[in-house]
């Protein structure tokens, strides 16, 4: 009789299956998780094992340091693994002489189309009759004055077509006008306004968008542009697509421009030799490469770039926690995912924000096993038990993931964990092969971040953990789906009102972010794990199934942190239902869900049982 | 309907008067002013305040003194630019506010759950006359709110506008950032004595069995 106990260290989570075994059978006692401490694979893990160790000896009634209990600790051959995600912002929105104001202030005045020249306010008791004029007003003038002169003004004959103003008061002034003109209101930087411009200011209706000013021929007209201006006016009306209002200003000089940032060039080393992909060509064009220079051995990023950065920043990371040398170091794959990032206009006069477009990468590094064996070693020392290091992760996790009742081989397993998402296939005859992707919880956490603007990780993890919900008043929210949920109790009142995540038992965590809706946060959250997580499913079962034809595979099970999350299961189930092939969470021993797969294959395979 | 100003003013003097003698001389600053004239701002009292049916509408309330014998906050800023501005951040945003003055307490939190609760949108404001302010919503308990401001010295007319405008998208159902304020340590022991005694003589002309009255609000 022997109790041993599997450890799987994850990028996330460590996790102990505790076990008696005698002779070939195998009682399970208990199990364990905790966060793992420091880099998978390096020394910082202990302080992790120890709790995750520990909470399973006390479930399965030993005392939580009672080490000598155990006979054998299996650890996994987890090749460290570094799955860092950086974003790259591909391309930038720059206004020079500030010809337009593109911002979007959520209550406008008035409604129409006003084409005029600007005029300082205070020139407007100058302006002769007859005039087209657009005053601009900074935050010094009351919104009383303000309609008041503009009022006097149109009553002398100046035609004053409409009005830009610095504070808040657009609908201010349009109410106490008897006629009504167009008002762009919350023009932070109203001095940088050129004066004696002709210009043009659009509101539309409450729920239209702009229609004018976001088409190219539509300035054209109104500026008398010629076809060569007409062709440098475009990125002036693409940038003003959707707002409900907006000021072009026809300046001699000034010019709007999209920008393309050299983000660096990526080196693609592959049997055949070494491809180059630009980053800025988009996450397909990576991808492609990638796909193309399969099985990858290794990817360098151009010297003195961004993305040259990152790469050189895992490659030290590893080198520093392992000790390899860093020539040593091999990046094996990268996710590439186009991605949109709220960025300020450079140059703008109303603080406006562009979404530009970005590209988020995330990439994986395997070194030798060497770094596991001295953490081995480091933790016999420390606990004082004989510890061997066990199979290969995949290779464990479909041992564990056949414990789901209703699986047998020919199976693939899927591991979705947060550095790295993996595959194994494993045939009838019991050969096992399987890969190592990049990409999984940490990139969608990346993304998310991005793309609403968050910075902290927590948030951004919390928003792809949880689904989402109004509350519309004190005793009611109305989540994602569209249903109404009411409570008993009020609400508390820090949640009134706003989008909030729905935590389990029922906790509301009001999201402070400015302008959010539920549809935009659950269209963001669901495309991040659609183009990581779905993506990566498929990825890695092409490299995995039988003559890399994934419809050859019959039966899939679904396992690790990410496979317990409320809406990525489907969406790969959804997928992979297309090629024909039984998808599904995985339920470990038929108690632990998709957890503690490794941990299980772990004990399972010092027996032999499993074969 | 037609409103006889005069015929108000009598009212409102009758029952001012009738208040005085039940209430003793305290009271006779307030007797003495229908209509109450702020600078700027007059506040005519149209009879008790009544529940509201109108979504787009929420109820400012006002404690006792307000414009009356206070003139100004706590920092000096006279009471109509005040009320100016929460009306213009409530414009703003295209609703409308119904103003009344609460005579049976003089604690903001009450105030502003009692304009709550007759408020078309469930959406109230509470203002006491040295500038401390809570927005408030109707299925909240009393001593909860939406937003609170609790430090009275810090509260500048910008921030009084962002009242206005925040306690109007909530009543738009929108999800507004909270209103930023500013913060200084010193405020409390510069201005705890003078808040203590404001707060003081303006509980002084709380009358508990008086009802709540709907203000007309006029700027000049």
């Amino acid at each position: 009789m022997a109790i041993v106990a599997g450890i799987d260290i994850g990028n996330a989570t460590t996790e102990t299956a505790l076990a008696r075994i005698e002779g070939r059978d195998v009682t399970f006692l208990a199990t364990g998780i905790s966060a793992t401490t420091g880099i998978k694979g390096t020394l910082q893990n202990v302080r992790g094992l120890r709790l995750s160790l520990g909470m399973a000896l006390e479930r399965a009634g030993f005392k939580g340091d009672d080490y000598r209990a155990i006979d054998l600790i299996r650890l996994n051959r987890a090749a460290p693994v570094i799955g860092d995600v950086a974003m790259e912002t591909v391309t930038e929105t720059i206004v020079t002489e500030s010809t337009m104001i593109g911002h979007n202030p959520s209550t406008p005045g008035g409604i129409g189309v006003g084409v005029g020249v600007t005029i300082p306010f205070s020139g407007l008791a100058r302006a002769s009759e007859g005039d087209s004029v657009v005053p601009v007003i900074d935050a010094k003038h009351d919104y009383e004055t303000a309609a008041a002169e503009i009022s006097a003004a149109m009553a002398r004959g100046v035609n004053v077509t409409a009005a830009i103003c610095q504070s808040d008061d657009g609908v201010l002034i349009a109410n106490r006008m008897s006629r009504v003109i167009p008002i762009v209101d919350e023009v932070s930087a109203i001095e940088r306004v050129p004066l004696g411009m002709r210009c043009c200011v659009e509101v539309a209706p409450p729920g239209r968008v702009i229609s004018l000013l976001s088409n190219p021929y539509d300035i054209a007209s109104l500026f008398e542009l010629s076809p060569e201006e007409t062709k440098q006016i475009v990125p002036v009306a693409r940038a003003l697509v959707g707002n409900r209002s907006a000021v072009v200003i026809r300046t001699p000089m000034g010019e709007v421009r999209e920008r393309r940032i050299p983000a660096g060039e990526l080196y693609i080393i592959g049997p055949q030799g070494k491809r180059t992909v630009n980053v800025e060509d988009g996450a397909e064009a990576i991808q492609k490469t990638v796909i193309d220079c399969y099985p990858v051995e290794n990817i360098f990023g151009q010297p003195g770039t961004n993305v040259g950065g990152m790469m050189e920043r895992v490659r030290r990371t590893m080198s520093d926690l392992t000790d390899i040398p860093i020539g040593d170091i091999y990046i094996q794959d990268l996710l590439a995912v186009d991605t949109l990032v709220p960025q300020k206009v450079v140059g703008g006069v109303a603080g406006e924000f562009s979404l530009e477009s970005g590209v988020a990468l995330a990439v994986m590094v395997k070194t030798e096993e060497l770094p596991m064996q001295r953490l081995a070693k480091a933790v016999a020392e420390e606990l004082g038990v004989k510890v061997e290091v066990g199979g290969i992760e995949a290779d464990m996790a479909i041992r564990g993931a056949l414990t789901t009742p209703g699986t047998k081989p020919p199976i693939a397993i899927l591991d979705l964990g947060a550095g790295s998402s993996d595959a194994s296939f494993m045939k009838t005859d019991g050969t096992v092969t399987l890969t190592h992707l990049a990409g999984a919880g940490n990139m969608v956490n990346t993304i998310i971040g991005s793309e609403l603007g968050i910075d902290s990780m927590e948030l951004a993890e919390a928003i792809k953990r949880y689904p989402l919900c109004k509350v519309e008043s004190a005793f009611h929210i109305r989540q994602e789906d569209g249903t109404v949920r009411f409570f008993d109790k009020p609400l508390d009142p820090a949640v009134f009102g706003r989008v909030a995540l729905l935590h389990e038992n029922d906790m509301l965590q009001p999201l402070m972010i400015p302008n959010i809706s539920v549809e935009r946060v659950r269209m963001t959250r669901r495309k991040a794990k659609q183009e990581v997580f779905v993506k990566n499913a498929l990825r890695a079962l092409e490299q995995v199934a039988p003559g890399n034809n994934v419809r050859l595979v019959d039966y899939v099970v679904l396992v690790g942190g990410s496979a317990k999350d409320f809406e990525i299961p489907t969406m790969v189930t959804d997928m992979l239902s297309r090629y024909g092939i039984v998808a599904g969470r995985g339920n470990i021993r038929s108690t632990e869900g998709p957890r503690n797969a490794v941990a299980t294959g772990l004990v399972l395979s010092s027996t032999g049982v499993a074969q | 309907m037609q409103i006889n100003p005069e015929l108000l003013e009598k009212i409102v003097a009758e029952v001012l008067a009738e208040l005085e003698s039940a209430d003793g001389p305290k009271s006779a600053a307030v007797a003495t002013a229908a209509p109450e004239k702020v600078a700027g701002v007059v506040l005519v009292e149209k009879g008790a305040a009544a529940r509201g049916t109108d979504p787009k509408e929420i109820v400012l309330a006002i404690s006792p003194a307000f414009g009356t014998t206070f003139k100004t906050t706590i920092i000096g800023l006279p009471l109509a630019s005040v009320l100016r501005q929460v009306f213009a951040g409530a414009e703003e945003e295209g609703i409308h506010i119904r103003v009344i003055r609460v005579y049976h307490t003089a604690d903001v939190a009450f105030m502003a759950h009692y304009a709550a609760r007759i408020s078309g949108s469930g959406i109230g404001i509470g203002i006491l006359s040295r500038g401390t302010s809570v927005i408030h919503q109707r299925d909240l308990a009393p001593l909860s709110n939406l937003e609170l401001f609790p430090q009275s010295p810090v509260i500048d007319l910008p921030t009084f506008r962002a009242i206005g405008k925040n306690a109007a998208k909530y009543a738009k159902g929108e999800s507004p950032t909270p209103v930023p304020t500013n913060n200084d340590p010193m405020a409390r022991p510069r201005y705890q004595g003078l808040a203590a005694l404001l707060h003081n003589k303006e509980a002084s002309f709380q009358d508990r069995s008086k009802a709540p009255q709907e203000l007309s609000v006029s700027f000049e």
